[in-house]
């Protein structure tokens, strides 16, 4: 056959869609209230997943259009061409270069025993899955699962679990790497952080700088070693900086060029080619003290956005409270039993700002940027949590 | 052993089995399955099968296309060179034009699609067209008219929304596709899109080179000069062959590979989902109903 070439037909909010997607949700219902008679979850914690598993039925196609997240096609597109031929589709990104991240995100979360994967929210069911079995494995750290149970009620990682892309997953990696190098188990750590390479770069980098301190460093375990991780990252910056600037001028860049707008209409990175040219120069950040100005100037905002001047919807204002809820929870559990005080949590934090700070330095869009900035805070918000805990505590003894 | 006397192995399958001989293996469970069989029998019964229709089409002139060239990532995009194949392009926008629209609508095809199809002009000129209730309101507050009959600007919505234009990775070809209710039907407008559509781009260029011949004849009998002269003697050259080139039965822009045809079954719905879905959907109901009634007491 010369032609047989793949279309998603996604049941886009026909009645076939939400009997497809109770299905999902059904299972996983079932799989809740399992788990509850093996006195797995308490009551509390049933109720609450029974009504975080409704969630994509109610956001996809009820309170927004699933076009609102559009890569949503491209990931289902994917997951059911996996699951049909067995073979990838093999989508190109802007740069016109194929995109492992979506395949790889198709082939982890396709795993998910779901009875069908007919729609394009069916990936968000898979995603739940993923969420809920990472809550299983954190809650056994503490004693009280209801205080578990409220840092998975955060509205960001609820919505970004009810959409059929790769954020989530994202996040389950980063909390399952962090939390296994905070306890000492190297091995696995870094068999999460492998995937990260390919479905957030970023987020590899990041964590691979925690692991280096961790494992090369010590630096979690005394002030004196965290400051000599900290002169050897000044001094690996200053001897490596021609290439990270080379890096982060290409990043700023782009991310520019693809919010572009010209005179006439045209957008993203056509329209960059042919008119944003000009001002390229003045993007680029001359040195590694150019980009730390830089950064510290922005940091503020990238913690708080969106400001209420950028709000243009509902969700904004939602997102906005929810940046100070994090921080204040961030404080919260830093104040709490003196942890600012433990080297872990300074190394931690530590990561967190060096991060943190390198979005600043590239924030253009907000939705996208509030978007990286929960997948990068909330991974370490859990490890925070997890630092506070009496199993931790007792591990360390 | 001391695995299994950690996580209480037997105390765990002995819960596991009360709760399935309690809420799942019950009758209301068989009654539960039945009822989802009849409701399927009724969703299968009112969806409508959709069939996969598609064609294949090859550049005409493989000489002239042209492959994305490799320069790397986001470079690529940021300074250019993403270049696609142009005769898909063009096919593309000539396909998705008012004037394409405009030849086929003249040609009748807005009355199959839209009327009785009656090829008489009179009659598809005129096709009622009707709006909603809210259209009508909002027109009238806004204080503009509604068409009352279609045009060849609905058949060019309609050519845009129906048929898909794709050149999938490191396959020259390009596909068109559109899933249908009436495949026969489609196989006809979609081989009629693609002819129309070639004929469109041939007459368009034809059109062009004419047009150029006409200026340049005009600048031929006042050029003094013999240099220019023999150039422009050799541009209309050049575009009395482009002319002969298209003056024929030939394809212009895409050679058709593989014409028009249907799938054998229906893309949509999958029965067999429907089936399933609905026998999940209507256990886990029976199972939810009769855990709610034993644990209500625990879980408020």
């Amino acid at each position: 056959m010369v032609n047989e070439y793949f279309t998603l037909h996604s049941y886009g909010g026909t009645l076939e869609y939400y009997l497809f997607e109770l299905a999902n949700f059904s299972a996983l219902a079932f799989f809740a209230m399992f788990l509850y008679k093996l006195n797995y979850i308490n009551s509390n914690s049933l109720l609450a997943w029974l009504a975080i598993f409704f969630a994509p039925l109610v956001f996809n196609y009820f309170l927004f259009s699933p076009l609102l997240f559009g890569d949503q096609f491209r990931y289902a597109a994917e997951a059911m061409y996996q699951k049909s031929s067995g073979s990838s589709l093999d989508f190109l990104s802007a740069s016109g270069f194929k995109e492992p991240a979506i395949q790889l995100t198709a082939k982890i979360l396709g795993v998910t025993p779901l009875p069908n994967y007919m729609t394009v929210t069916s990936l968000a069911f898979a995603n739940m899955f993923f969420l809920f079995v990472t809550f299983l494995w954190f809650k056994r750290f503490f004693s009280n699962e209801n205080e578990v149970l409220l840092y998975f009620l955060i509205p960001s990682l609820i919505l970004f679990a009810s959409v059929s892309l790769r954020d989530l997953l994202i996040i389950v990696i980063s909390v399952l790497f962090i939390i296994n190098l905070i306890r000492d188990r190297y091995i696995y750590a870094a068999v999460f952080l492998f995937p990260l390479l390919v479905l957030k770069i970023q987020m590899f980098a990041f964590l691979l700088l925690y692991l280096v301190a961790r494992l090369f460093f010590r630096a979690h375990k005394n002030h004196y070693l965290f400051t000599f991780f900290v002169l050897g990252v000044m001094i690996g910056g200053v001897i490596m900086e021609e290439q990270i600037l080379e890096v982060l001028n290409l990043y700023r860049l782009a991310f520019v060029a693809e919010n572009f707008v010209a005179f006439d209409g045209s957008i993203s990175y056509l329209a960059w080619n042919e008119y944003g040219g000009d001002s390229a120069k003045a993007l680029e950040l001359a040195s590694l003290g150019d980009a730390a100005y830089n950064a510290i100037l922005k940091l503020p905002i990238f913690f708080i956005m969106p400001l209420p001047w950028n709000w243009s919807n509902i969700f904004y204002p939602l997102q906005s409270f929810e940046s100070w809820l994090l921080i204040y929870l961030y404080v919260r559990l830093a104040m709490k039993q003196n942890l600012y005080k433990n080297s872990e949590f300074i190394l931690l934090t530590f990561i967190l700002l060096i991060g943190s700070s390198i979005y600043a330095l590239l924030m253009e869009n907000e939705g996208t940027f509030v978007r990286y900035r929960f997948t990068l805070f909330y991974p370490f918000l859990l490890a925070a949590f997890y630092l506070s805990s009496a199993s931790h505590k007792s591990l360390k003894k | 052993m001391s695995i299994l006397k950690k996580f209480n192995i037997k105390e765990k399958i002995s819960i596991s089995l009360e709760f399935f001989n309690e809420l799942v293996f019950v009758k209301r469970s068989l009654y539960a399955l039945g009822a989802s069989l009849l409701f399927s029998f009724f969703i299968v019964q009112s969806s409508t099968p959709f069939f996969f229709v598609s064609s294949s089409l090859m550049d005409a002139d493989t000489s002239s296309s042209s492959a994305p060239m490799d320069m790397g990532g986001a470079a690529t995009a940021l300074f250019g060179g993403a270049e696609r194949s142009k005769p898909a392009d063009e096919f593309r926008s000539n396909m998705n034009s008012y004037l394409l629209a405009q030849r086929m609508w003249n040609k009748g095809w807005g009355s199959k699609i839209f009327g009785n199809g009656d090829m008489n002009e009179e009659y598809f000129n005129k096709i009622p067209k009707s709006h909603t209730l809210i259209d009508r309101v909002v027109a009238f507050i806004s204080g503009y008219d509604l068409y009352d009959y279609f045009t060849a600007y609905d058949l060019q919505g309609h050519i845009q929304d129906t048929i898909a234009v794709n050149q999938p990775l490191g396959n020259p070809n390009i596909v068109l596709s559109t899933k249908t209710k009436s495949k026969d039907f489609a196989i006809e407008f979609m081989n009629a899109v693609i002819l129309e559509t070639d004929q469109y781009a041939k007459e368009r260029l034809i059109s062009k080179s004419n047009e150029i011949i006409k200026a340049t004849y005009t600048q031929l009998a006042v050029s003094k000069n013999s240099m220019i002269a023999s150039a422009l003697a050799s541009t209309i050259n050049s575009e009395y062959f482009k002319i002969a080139n298209l003056e024929n039965n030939l394809p212009h822009l895409l050679d058709l590979i593989d014409p028009p045809h249907s799938s054998e079954y229906p893309v949509a719905p999958k029965v067999s989902a429907i089936f399933l879905s609905s026998a999940i959907i209507f256990l886990f109901a029976s199972i939810l109903f009769s855990f709610i009634q034993k644990n209500k007491e625990d879980l408020w």
